[in-house]
């Protein structure tokens, strides 16, 4: 009952979009450092970068986070812990593949312990390209990931 | 009880403890590495010799990647015989200098995040950013840098970057006097980290111990004073050592040797001559190929001693290289010092030897 009244809300889509709009501007993220990007995850989140003008705060917490930073490469025995920490996260939940390596694997190609694409393991919203991308590509990823939460639930209707 | 700590974890980073707890106490401590091994060594293996620089920068383009490439340019430029003209030595030391101070100051950040001390983290990573608009200049990128090459560096100084490194030089040695009075005038600070995990200077030894790690116990060991390469020798810098070898003398240790950098850094900036960057004085060209033989090469990266030791069966590509990195050889430190201490102790032990796991694994 209560979610058909729900679902009844959902489509108006003025209220689709007030939601819309407080899912995109609280992205919290969680920690989880799996590759070489990790230092600029730090230089994205402190003072001069500072994510947080676009609701983007790290968190230490993962059932309290909707986002999650791939930072680089994941290898094999990564990759079980980041289905594991994708499955604990509640809905909804958005992934952000910061780096070659997490897009393709790419400059690992040929080592035998790197899985060629984190979109093996788990969906990726938005890829960031770069090796490490700077803190304004960061950026501009949360931006791109913003669009695309504003725009949930409103185009095939 | 067992507990599993990490590898999601705002301080292990890509680690992962096994704990053995008793109520408050950790009885036993075990690692659990291998999260980020990418088989370098045999990546190695499958590429020419110019084409590995960018290969074993990954291991620690963490923090300290010149550091990292340096050691493997000497190994080759030792095997090959190849002698580099003087302003790139120099623009090598520079650099290494630059990213000492840079991974330092974030080494220091994670010190003060760890015990919640938010301001810390802030500050060092603000003043690093300064030190990494330098590194832009020079080399172009924030983090993998690539700068030194087989027969030289990459790239000469721009127009005015001695002037603007000096300029930032001096205002990051007042910030130092600020980082002293936050960690010394703070009780907060002194309670969670003196006397906590006291590593002895005859332990230190016994467990293979390297760098700053080693230098905080009171053992007096640099490879750039031991067996100076580049032109170290010729600079006038002290070794500073630590007196109790704690938790908060290996957390000073590091604005100890940014102090030193600047030392440093500001000689090599007076002293630097012109000439070309690259390539050998007599003009010969450099050989694709390495001759038949062996060559190792140590360097004093930020977090201790690398060691290169590379293998050439005369082709194009290494027979083989193998690396010791310092996170590694700080490893058996861990379980040594995290016995029947408690658990809110571990984090403030573990993040005051600056591992990288990038490092350990490879």
């Amino acid at each position: 009952m209560l979610s058909k009244v729900r679902e009844r809300l959902m489509n108006i889509k003025f209220l689709r979009r007030i939601l819309n709009w407080g899912r995109a501007w609280s992205l919290w993220s969680v920690h989880l450092e799996t590759g070489c990007c990790g230092p600029e995850d730090m230089g994205r989140a402190c003072a001069r970068f500072d994510t947080e003008r676009f609701g983007t705060l790290p968190f230490p917490t993962l059932r309290e986070c909707d986002l999650l930073f791939i930072t680089g490469l994941v290898t094999k025995k990564m990759a079980k812990r980041v289905r594991m920490i994708y499955d604990q996260m509640p809905d909804p939940k958005y992934v952000i593949a910061i780096g070659e390596c997490a897009a393709t694997g790419g400059f690992y190609w040929d080592s035998y312990s790197v899985v060629q694409g984190v979109d093996r393991v788990i969906p990726v919203d938005v890829y960031v390209p770069g090796c490490p991308p700077r803190p304004e590509a960061w950026i501009q990823g949360i931006k791109m990931l913003q669009e695309k939460i504003k725009k949930e639930g409103i185009d095939e209707k | 009880m067992k507990l599993s700590m990490g590898p999601q974890h705002p301080v292990t980073s890509h680690f992962r403890f096994i704990l053995d707890v008793d109520g408050d106490a950790v009885l036993n401590f075990e690692w659990d590495v291998g999260y980020t091994h990418r088989g370098i060594e045999k990546m190695a293996e499958n590429r020419i010799y110019i084409q590995n620089i960018p290969v074993v920068e990954r291991i620690n383009s963490y923090c300290d990647a010149i550091g990292t490439t340096l050691g493997y340019v000497e190994v080759v430029e030792e095997l090959t015989g190849i002698e580099i003209p003087e302003r790139a030595k120099y623009l090598r030391v520079i650099a290494a200098e630059l990213n000492r101070i840079a991974s330092h100051l974030y080494a220091v950040s994670l010190v003060g995040i760890s015990a919640g001390f938010e301001t810390m983290l802030m500050w060092t990573i603000n003043d690093r950013e300064l030190i990494l608009d330098l590194l832009v200049k020079l080399s172009g990128q924030r983090i993998t840098y690539t700068y030194p090459t087989i027969g030289g560096v990459r790239w000469d100084m721009p127009d005015g970057f001695k002037e603007d490194a000096l300029k930032r030089l001096d205002y990051l040695e007042k910030r130092l006097e600020d980082y002293y009075k936050m960690m010394a005038w703070n009780r907060t600070f002194q309670m969670r980290f003196k006397n906590v995990g006291i590593l002895k200077p005859s332990d230190a030894v016994k467990l293979g111990i390297v760098g700053p790690n080693l230098r905080a116990s009171g053992v007096k060991a640099d490879v750039r004073k031991d067996e100076p390469y580049e032109v170290y020798d010729r600079f006038d810098f002290e070794v500073p050592t630590g007196k109790n070898g704690d938790s908060f003398d290996r957390a000073s240790m590091r604005l100890k040797e940014i102090e030193q950098s600047i030392v440093i850094l500001r000689q090599a900036l007076k002293d630097i001559p012109k000439g070309p960057i690259k390539g050998s004085p007599k003009g010969s060209k450099i050989p694709p190929t390495a001759p038949r033989g062996e060559a190792y090469s140590r360097v004093e990266s930020a977090r201790g001693e690398f060691g290169y030791y590379l293998v050439s069966d005369g082709k194009s590509k290494p027979y083989r290289l193998k690396i010791s990195t310092p996170s590694f050889r700080n490893l058996p430190a861990l379980p040594h010092l995290c016995r029947n201490v408690p658990l809110g102790d571990i984090p403030v032990i573990f993040i005051t030897f600056d591992y990288i796991p990038l490092d350990v694994d490879r």
